[in-house]
């Protein structure tokens, strides 16, 4: 299924894409995350635990950064796997500067999802993606 | 479709509960969302407290001039509570739009309220309503709006070892109109978008309109824009669809198999039309 | 002795209510789930979650370490037991080797690894759980067009161009009719997956008894003795020493008319293991691997005459088949090339069939098979033509129907359409509704801004399978008469009804012949250790091939009947009639029942005459039944919304002679009611990796009573010439005809907008995307 969508950050593009790189604060922002790992070049590991109504479920992934375009553009790819069911995340985001000194980020990818969360319905993917995302940028915009 | 063991306890009294949940069990209402996750291994609480058969959360009782609804009534008691029909009709009606006879004989209001599924019916009406949320835990009890309560897709504002238990609803004036339209997603029943409206007039003018959304996005809301357009105005038909339009403002609106985020937001001014209009023919 | 003879009413004919429903309804039948056995294991399978992937490795150890875990299997244990069995065959066809459990790699979503069994159901589920399969997940390939685009993703990596099957039929000359065309009708039309979702998912419970190398199984079958042969192949065992049962079975819908891999893999453990076991298909499982229907993407083209003849029709079909055949998967489509040119009188075709190989579970046989594609083509053509030549869609279709003077009417697929009046139902439909008048309603709703619509569909439909060269299994049906001595009549049949009533309808057949109460007889099925090998039930044919089966079996033993009464009234000659056998010469009289008594007692026998009272028959169709109708449906779409209500429906049906009008109108009913649900909600939904995304009720949308239109429902009678009993089939026609009326209806309504076709299913949001753009 398509995401696409923006969000602001309160800082000049190089410094919101810098905070994008930094394994420190993704893993601060990525929602639920345990732990993120350097396992080689622009790539982590990725323990995250997923807590939305009564659902619940436990992951292990990776995340990719990668065709860096420092401060435009930059493709992440998410992608994890649980008893619960497995989900990816890949997409491209842009940066263009604002008239308010922030930063506009437009995100536009494709979210999978499979094995039994994929059985809570289709309503809730979307929903899903765009909280989890929704809430990533807010953890930044603080730092 | 067989759940995880789990151990299971129906407490003798909300403090036994309260304690029980506040050492980390997982409450249980009606069950009507959280057994089917259950059931699919998507949801593994290892302690359930069954709220369910409390008689301490199973009232409507008028009291200082509101109506105190217990966390543990269900659906099928809303809706055929002559209390509620003559002081409060709109929390009556939404109860007929959910699912279907079973489920509403099952369904809790505390459970739907705590369980905040961004296309269920009863955030949209308690919006509208400007309804108050008692919460409690062993320690205490608070009251929110629902504007403090519903934060986000499946987020409120509860805390751990906190629950639903009571909603306080106005009674309204003989002269208060109400409504709730819902476009119904056809497979799950649930709410497309579902629009409750609330609406008073005073010689020929809106005096209060109030307007609460479900299903459009990732939760609930009241729609202040809607009804700023529309306070002190005349309920023209002009009037009604210029304000109408205005619900999806600036909203992100969801989109999955069964509607886009253009025709959610479509459905959305369609049928806030609908139910401001069905609000003035019921009110004075 | 002797009685009065009172003329008895004939039961065949009347609207009586059916014998099976007070167990239904009061909870008391036995389904394969309410089946214990002592000491009984329970399988929970453990399923792949991807639509493609190589298996690298399975580890069982944690799983096997749970307390009260008996066994696990997987792939490397059931290498000797026999792949699921594909019935049909078509010439070159690729048929991959399907195991019961996965080898080296999954193909669809669901694909079983592997099997976990224990003593209850919980500790198999949590032991599935901790299965861990290492998958190296591929790219998969759902949709059948990219399928066969090249360079797309190999379903089996030996066949890298997705190509099951390529099928050509054609009859008449087709080029000329194409060469004498004034106008040629061109059409992309697609019939979408759908899941069948018997009420009953399926089920099956195994027991194996070593010391009488016996094996019993119970599954939800539609097809026990052929279901029988087929696993005892697989399984390796002797036929005559396995009991296959089909207790109540929960609907089926050619759902069940197959043999899975859960049978056979039951039967292999309670084998392996020496305890029963016992294995029920959950909801979700239902949806992601028992069969589904449709899957098709036709390309139509008609030619015809500017006065409206239809000269003849090219398709060209490219069926989904899914990830590997089930029963009768490759079949499907070709049944399809059979019904194609509908009630027409035209005698050109030519189709070209492409049967492709996708990461999905395989379509199969679902409510109607192949006839509702074929019909909702050529219905939609029909209404095609008509708006491009400005006909009323009811005048182009008189103009083109078969005539009542022109059967038996062979088509140019190479049918013989047995008996009908085809404008008989469509002017009943159209008086019922009052055409006429509702045009002129049509015209004013349509200056008044509003979209009304009217469909109609006019559908014929080959059932009642049929010929046995013309089925991959035999096509005769079996039936046993048993007098017992107290009179009380036992009937077996072949068939295994499994919601169409034939304990209802064929004891009315059986009361009727021999003139006993419908109290007194019973109607047995679906047990192989007692039923005389059987066909099953499938393609409307339990009325039509099992009634007459029972009719003949009947007119035996009534024979036998009437030669013990002339030996017991010691008349030359007597009647048989209402149970009664009279000497017409003296009025003498004896009664079924003493005569079924003095015939087990056997004091004295007639002529060549055995004691007791049983008849089996076998019985062959010369030709299939060809049920027909016109559905019309009057719709209203709401410009705001893009909802559709649907204001009137009529049905006029004629299926030959109907046993039991009640009977009737519950499966055209219910039929109608499947056939809406693809037209307006039902689709089974893939994403590019293979998962199915509409794989549970929240997403999948059944019709449900609510949202179905009171049916004002009438008929004509042509009776059929191929049985005695002049019936035609009516369990898949009202899913045949519904569907084509209700798209047909809505794009009338929208024809004022410029549409001329939609895709099913008729969903809101894309009605209301094309009334929407027609209004920018």
């Amino acid at each position: 299924m398509k995401i696409a969508g923006t969000a602001a950050l309160p800082f000049p593009p190089e410094r919101a894409y810098d905070l994008m790189q930094d394994p420190v604060l993704l893993a601060k922002a990525i929602p639920g995350c345990e732990a993120l790992e350097k396992t080689g070049d622009n790539e982590y590991s990725l323990k995250m635990k997923m807590v939305l109504a009564s659902l619940s479920g436990a992951f292990d992934g990776k995340v990719r950064l990668t065709e860096p375009e420092r401060p435009h553009s930059f493709r992440m790819v998410v992608e994890g796997s649980g008893k619960i069911g497995f989900m990816k995340g890949d997409g491209v985001l842009r940066l263009t500067p604002k008239g308010d000194g922030g930063t506009e980020v437009a995100y536009d990818g494709e979210a999978q999802i499979g094995g039994t969360m994929a059985a809570v319905g289709n309503r809730m993917i979307d929903m899903t993606a765009r909280m989890l995302i929704k809430r990533f940028f807010e953890k930044l915009s603080v730092e | 479709m067989i759940a995880n063991a789990f151990d299971y306890t129906a407490p003798q009294s909300l403090d036994e509960a309260l304690t029980l949940i506040g050492n980390g069990a997982k409450p249980l209402s009606g069950g009507m969302s959280l057994i089917p996750m259950m059931k699919l291994r998507l949801a593994s609480p290892e302690h359930l407290v069954d709220l369910g058969r409390l008689k301490e959360l199973s009232y409507i009782r008028e009291q200082d001039g509101e109506l105190h609804i217990g966390a543990a009534i269900t659906y099928y008691e809303l809706e055929s509570s002559t209390l509620l029909l003559g002081k409060c009709p709109l929390i009556a009606e939404t109860a007929t739009h959910i699912g279907d006879i079973q489920v509403r004989n099952m369904g809790t209001l505390g459970g739907s309220v705590a369980h905040a599924d961004p296309a269920a019916d009863y955030p949209a009406t308690l919006q509208a309503l400007e309804a108050k949320i008692v919460l409690r835990s062993a320690t205490g009890a608070r009251t929110l709006s629902t504007k403090d309560f519903f934060l986000d897709t499946f987020t409120t504002a509860l805390e751990p070892g906190e629950i639903v238990a009571e909603i306080i609803v106005p009674i309204e004036p003989g002269l208060t109109g109400t409504s709730y339209q819902k476009f119904r997603q056809p497979a799950s029943g649930f709410a497309m978008v579902g629009i409750a409206a609330r609406i008073r007039q005073q010689a020929g003018t809106l005096s209060l309109i109030r307007i609460g959304v479900t299903g459009l996005s990732g939760s609930s809301y009241r729609a202040t824009n809607v009804e700023a357009a529309l306070e002190g105005k005349q309920p023209t038909e002009e009037n009604i669809r210029a304000a109408s339009a205005l619900v999806g403002d600036g909203v992100d609106a969801s989109a999955d198999l069964h509607a886009s985020a253009d025709y959610r937001q479509h459905l959305a001014t369609i049928y806030t039309a609908k139910a401001i209009r069905a609000a003035l023919s019921r009110s004075a | 002795m002797a009685t009065t003879v009172t003329r008895i009413e004939k039961l065949v004919g009347k609207r009586l209510r059916r014998k099976e429903d007070p167990r239904l309804i009061t909870g008391t039948a036995t389904y394969v789930e309410d089946i214990k056995r002592p000491g009984m294991q329970h399988a929970v399978i453990v399923r792949s979650p991807h639509g493609a992937a190589n298996i690298k490795g399975i580890d069982t150890t944690k799983a096997a370490a749970l307390p009260g875990v008996s066994a696990i299997f997987t792939g490397k244990d059931i290498t000797h037991v026999g792949s699921v069995v594909c019935g049909a065959d078509l010439p070159g066809l690729r048929k991959p080797v399907h195991h019961i459990l996965a080898q080296d790699r999954v193909y669809f979503v669901g694909h079983p690894v592997a099997v976990v069994v224990a003593s209850d159901r919980y500790i198999a589920a949590d032991a599935a759980d901790l299965v861990e399969v290492d998958y190296d997940v591929t790219q998969a390939v759902t949709d059948p067009e990219k399928a066969l685009a090249p360079g797309a993703p190999a379903v089996h990596p030996e066949w890298p161009d997705n190509t099951a099957f390529l099928y050509h039929q054609t009859g008449g000359d087709i080029d000329k009719a194409f060469a004498d065309a004034d106008v040629i009708i061109k059409q992309r039309i697609t019939s979408q997956r759908l899941v069948p979702n018997a009420m009953e998912t399926r089920g099956v419970v195994a027991e194996w008894l070593q010391a009488d190398r016996a094996l019993t199984l119970f599954t939800s079958t539609q097809i026990p003795h052929l279901a029988r042969t087929i696993l005892a192949g697989q399984l390796g065992i002797d036929e005559n020493r396995f009991r296959l049962i089909a207790p109540e079975v929960g609907g089926g819908f050619g759902s069940k008319l197959n043999v899975y891999a859960e049978e056979a893999l039951m039967g292999f453990i309670t084998m392996k293991i020496n305890k029963p076991v016992k294995w029920i298909e959950s909801r979700r499982e239902n949806f992601q691997v028992t069969i589904q229907g449709r899957g098709h993407v036709d390309y139509f083209e008609l030619a015809a005459k500017r006065d409206g003849t239809m000269l003849g029709l090219r398709l060209k079909l490219i069926q989904d088949l899914g990830a590997y055949h089930q029963l009768l998967t490759p079949a499907i489509p070709t049944l399809s090339v059979l019904m194609m040119p509908g009630l027409y009188n035209f005698r050109n075709i030519d189709a070209d069939v492409v049967g492709v190989f996708t990461n999905c579970v395989p379509t199969d046989a679902y409510r109607g098979a192949g006839r509702p594609e074929a019909t909702h083509g050529i219905e939609r053509m029909v209404d095609l033509l008509a708006a491009e030549l400005n006909m009323d869609p009811a005048a182009i279709r008189f103009k083109n129907f078969v005539q009542p003077d022109q059967f038996p009417f062979p088509t140019a697929t190479g049918l013989n359409y047995d008996s009908g009046d085809y404008g008989a139902t469509l002017q009943k439909a159209m008086d019922m509704i009052g055409y006429d008048d509702l045009r002129k309603q049509q015209a004013a709703a349509r200056a008044a801004g509003r979209l009304m619509g009217i469909g109609i569909s006019t559908y014929g439909e080959l059932c009642a399978f049929g010929p046995s060269p013309a089925t991959p299994a035999g096509g005769w049906e079996s039936a046993t008469v048993r007098i017992e001595p107290t009179g009380k009549v036992t009937v077996h049949t072949g068939t295994s009804p499994h919601g169409q009533g034939q304990e209802t309808s064929f004891a009315q057949i059986a009361a009727d012949e021999l003139g006993v109460p419908m109290d007194d007889i019973i109607v047995l099925h679906g047990d192989t250790a007692i039923i005389p090998y059987g066909i099953g039930t499938f393609g409307s044919r339990n009325t039509a091939v099992g009634g007459p089966a029972l009719y003949y079996a009947l007119q035996d033993i009534k024979e036998k009947v009437k030669k013990f009464g002339k030996m017991l009234l010691d008349a030359e000659e007597v009647t048989f009639e209402n149970g009664v056998c009279r000497d017409p010469k003296t009025g003498k009289e004896i009664t079924i029942q003493t005569i079924a008594g003095a015939a087990y007692r056997a004091m004295k026998l007639p002529p060549d005459t055995d004691p007791g009272l049983v008849a089996t028959k076998f019985w062959e169709p010369s030709n299939f039944a060809f049920p027909f109708g016109a559905h019309i449906i009057v719709s209203e779409v709401d410009r705001d919304t893009g909802e559709i209500a649907i204001k009137r429906y009529v049905a006029v049906d004629d299926i030959g002679n109907q046993l039991n009008p009640l009977l009737v109108d519950g499966q055209l009913h219910g039929g109608a009611a499947q056939g809406l649900g693809q037209a307006l909600w039902e689709q089974a939904v893939y994403d590019d990796n293979g998962q199915l995304i509409t794989g549970e009720f929240m997403d999948y949308c059944m019709p449900r009573a609510r949202m179905m239109p009171w049916i004002e429902s009438s008929h004509t009678v042509t009776p059929s010439p191929v049985n005695p009993l002049g019936v035609k089939g009516v369990g898949e026609a009202g899913t045949i005809g519904s569907t084509p009326a209700m798209v047909n209806s809505v794009i009338d309504a929208l024809s004022t907008l410029g549409v001329r076709h939609i895709d099913m299913p008729l969903t809101n949001e894309k009605i209301w995307n094309l009334v929407n753009g027609a209004k920018a």
